[in-house]
């Protein structure tokens, strides 16, 4: 049995596909596939998926890694050929190899976010606020924690969460880069820091993308 | 790509992976290659639809063609609905994401009466006029089919074209003349015309329906040479007819994602409430051959892990020791699980369960429906206590610690002793749990009780009985409460507005769409969903339209009596069906086909043909 990191781009109408969704996708798509995978030994065996970096419904991501383990003689090239042909719409497997990594050492990611406006000034006010809003240091943002087994609201302050950012608006449109916390020590969804940045604002666009461009590790190095 | 404004609506919604298409074997074609765009509606939501099997059959059947381009469409939630009248996003297909305002044909599968509202609804968000009337071009035709055209009356102004029985021979015939049609540059009205003419095809337009002074039917005339009488459809060789390679994967969870395929169509029980046990008569086999074969490949093109064979009793498949010896050579490798629904627990026997003991176990179910012997007789439903408390303690033998028993409350000749008579057999289904020396230790039983409220439908010899009211009923189920002592049985109740509506539906006549089209206007969606359900609004609309919704369900109709759905043919006998009620009232049974041939009828549907007496069991 070893260790296989599968990477793929999660894209269009597949954006909309939750992490249980693709819990269940990719669950089939190994099936179909016959990839020769090892099986839980429990009482209802499944295959090994992990999904490292979960992603929040209704965003993009150009990379997003999945370890599997495999049983027998497969190439990582294989694996991507077998498993793109059966994945749906928007899903499609880049690379298959062995972990570089551990799966622990996520610590962050970078984010491209773009806002369509209604009109030019719009964008190009909610660049220059928002920019100023970052800058102060201070953007409060509610966020769903855990106290033991009690979910609790606490306040966080965004400003201290954003490790790299720039915004720019040309047009309609807001583009926003910024590198966040990713992973299980520290997280932040990125639309939390969007809605932060609407309420202060007072702006609302007409249509958002998100996508996660790449996961990176501690020194900002990126996770493979 | 989907287009902005979805983009937008999607952005708003609860799972808006419902509304995306793009699903693996989901199948997009180009445009400018097809003759004819097609619209499959499912008027209830995605997770419903994509559960369902016929939609599977009908989908690939119509895009197997070149010539064809079948796609996807289910009734957008509540939210969705919000959203795309917002703005002003046209109910698509999934595949394309176009309007299908623009297509050909448009066709509904009507399974339940619940679901009307919902048609209407897709309609309306299509940008279609609702009644047939109204849309005045060729196209997009509007088409349905499912068990609830066996009496179409209260839809009949909002589709073109009903097509009973089975759909999948009638289809392709359709498709073939409406692209003639089309190609032709014909009227609407020569399009339905040569439809009407086709075996299997009702245009309801075609038929003018008179009433008595009472409110009841007194004629239904056909117009010119259209049949008096429209014989559904009957597919004769199951092995022979189309089924699909592959199946659309789902990428949101559904109700049922499994790789599913028929054993059987139709039934040979008899059971005098079920409409299905009639209306799919009569009973035709495939073969174990055919079965595992089509197992193998939506297997193999879907990535399924389970297997469920369906028909409306599993058990009385002839040859399922051979089908199970087949499957269970290649779906144990493959780390598959077969589930066989409608299972009857006077008939299967252990070594076959024992066959199956690697399925994973989850509840067992009963459906005795009556709680005295007496009652089940007069329903027919030919399972004796003896037979269900045996395969019970075998159960529990092997395991088992719920069970859960269906029941119906309200059925004709029904007495309090028949509803005590419930509480009485969970309570035995219980003693039997403790009567077994080798109960695991400390752990309880669970005997789920789920009491129906009896609806008459069309086609079945109790189609002439009045339902109880819901006063009636809701005594029945108080008095059903009061007889349950035990926490172990734990007993739940429909709610009885929903089944009187259903019951006014279902044996409706054509004025009431009207008061479905009120109902609409008035919000109703989802009919079938509890939390959306609003009877309130339905009894206005009722009343707007001077109706009653009890003329419908709570009154007894005369054998004499012209029923709104008597010049539809489903091959069973008004005869049979009259016998069949005199008999329930004298509480004797009729022995299933493979017995005793019923002489109900429906083999004439099939060339005089029926599988029960070709297996020389007469």
């Amino acid at each position: 049995m070893r260790a296989v990191r599968v990477w793929f781009k999660k894209e269009g109408r597949a954006k909309y596909l939750s992490h249980l969704d693709m819990n269940r996708c990719f669950t089939r798509a190994v099936r179909r596939a016959r990839l020769p995978l090892w099986y839980t030994e429990g009482f209802n065996p499944h295959p090994y998926l992990n999904f490292l970096a979960p992603l929040p419904l209704g965003q993009e991501s150009a990379a997003e890694p999945l370890d599997m383990k495999i049983e027998g003689e497969i190439t990582g090239a294989e694996i991507e050929k077998r498993l793109s042909a059966v994945l749906p719409e928007g899903i499609e497997v880049t690379a298959a190899a062995d972990p570089a990594d551990e799966a622990l050492s996520i610590a962050m990611a970078e984010y491209g976010v773009s806002l369509l406006f209604g009109e030019g000034r719009t964008a190009a006010a909610f660049a220059e606020k928002s920019g100023e809003l970052i800058k102060s240091g201070l953007l409060t943002a509610e966020k769903t924690g855990k106290k033991g087994r009690h979910k609790v609201q606490k306040q966080i302050n965004i400003c201290e969460h954003i490790f790299r950012y720039e915004i720019s608006a040309s047009g309609t449109v807001c583009s926003l880069k910024a590198t966040l916390p990713c992973g299980s020590q520290s997280n932040l969804n990125p639309s939390l820091m969007i809605s932060a940045l609407k309420r202060e604002t007072g702006l609302a666009e007409e249509l958002i993308t998100i996508r996660r461009i790449r996961l990176l590790k501690e020194d900002f190095s990126e996770f493979r | 790509m989907l287009n902005p404004q979805l983009e937008a609506c999607l952005q708003s919604v609860q799972k808006p992976g419902r509304y995306t298409g793009g699903e693996l074997n989901s199948v997009v074609k180009d445009k400018d290659s097809i003759r004819l765009r097609y619209a499959f509606c499912f008027p209830d939501s995605y997770e419903i639809g994509m559960s369902h099997l016929g939609m599977k059959i009908l989908y690939a059947l119509a895009n197997a063609r070149e010539d064809t381009w079948c796609e996807r469409v289910f009734a957008p939630w509540g939210d969705m609905e919000e959203q795309m009248r917002k703005r002003g996003v046209l109910l698509y297909g999934l595949e394309s994401g176009d309007p299908i305002r623009d297509f050909d044909l448009i066709g509904f599968t009507l399974q339940y009466e619940l679901c009307y509202t919902n048609m209407l609804n897709m309609l309306d968000l299509a940008g279609l006029p609702l009644e047939s009337a109204e849309r005045t071009a060729l196209t997009p035709i509007v088409i349905a089919g499912g068990p609830c055209v066996c009496n179409a009356e209260p839809v009949h102004a909002f589709a073109d074209i009903f097509l009973p029985g089975d759909g999948e021979e009638i289809t392709n015939t359709l498709i073939d003349l409406l692209i003639a049609h089309k190609e032709k540059g014909s009227s609407k009205k020569e399009f339905l015309l040569a439809a009407s003419k086709l075996p299997g095809v009702y245009v309801p337009s075609l038929y003018d329906v008179s009433y008595n002074g009472d409110g009841t039917v007194r004629a239904v005339t056909p117009q010119g040479d259209a049949p008096a009488k429209i014989k559904k459809s009957v597919v004769r060789d199951l092995d022979a007819m189309f089924f699909p390679e592959s199946f659309v994967v789902p990428s949101v969870e559904v109700v049922h994602d499994r790789a599913v395929t028929e054993i059987f169509r139709g039934c040979i029980r008899g059971c005098r409430f079920c409409q299905a046990g009639f209306i799919y008569r009569p009973i035709r086999e495939k073969s174990p051959e055919t079965v595992d074969r089509q197992c193998r490949d939506i297997c193999l093109s879907t990535g399924s892990d389970e297997i469920s064979l369906c028909s409306l009793s599993a058990s009385d498949y002839t040859k399922m020791e051979e089908l199970l010896t087949r499957l269970v050579a290649w779906t144990d490798d493959e780390k598959i699980n077969i589930a066989l629904p409608s299972l009857r627990a006077d008939n299967f026997p252990k070594e076959l369960m024992e066959k199956l003991s690697g399925v994973r176990r989850s509840s067992l179910t009963f459906a005795p429906e009556a709680g005295t012997q007496r009652l089940r007789d007069a329903i027919n439903k030919n399972v004796t206590e003896q037979e269900m408390l045996s395969t019970a303690r075998q159960a529990f033998e092997g395991g088992w610690t719920s069970v859960k028993l269906y029941f119906m409350l309200g059925l004709p000749t029904e007495t309090p002793e028949d509803v005590a008579g419930i509480a009485e057999l969970a309570q035995k289904v219980v003693d039997e749990y403790y009567a077994n020396p080798n109960k695991p230790k400390g752990k309880g039983v669970t005997v789920s009780v789920s009491v129906s409220s009896f609806v008459p439908k069309p086609f079945t010899p109790f189609q002439w009985e009045p339902q109880d009211t819901r006063e009636q009923l809701e005594e029945k189920q108080r008095g059903l409460f009061s007889h349950i002592r035990t926490k172990k049985i734990s007993l739940s109740c429909h709610k009885t507005q929903t089944s009187l509506l259903e019951a006014a539906l279902a044996r409706g006549d054509r004025r009431l769409a009207a008061v479905i089209k009120t109902a609409w206007e008035k919000g109703c969606r989802f009919d079938g969903w509890d939390e959306l359900f609003n009877f309130g609004f339905w009894e206005e609309a009722f009343m707007e339209h001077g109706l009653s919704v009890a003329f419908y369900a709570n009154r007894r109709r005369d054998c004499g009596e012209v029923l709104p759905w008597d010049h539809m043919d489903y091959g069973v006998s008004k005869e049979f069906l009259i016998k069949e009620s005199k008999k329930a009232g004298e509480n004797e049974t009729t022995p299933h086909c493979r017995v005793k041939c019923a002489v109900c009828g429906a083999d004439k549907l099939n060339g005089g043909e029926c599988d029960a007496r070709c297996k020389g069991l007469v």
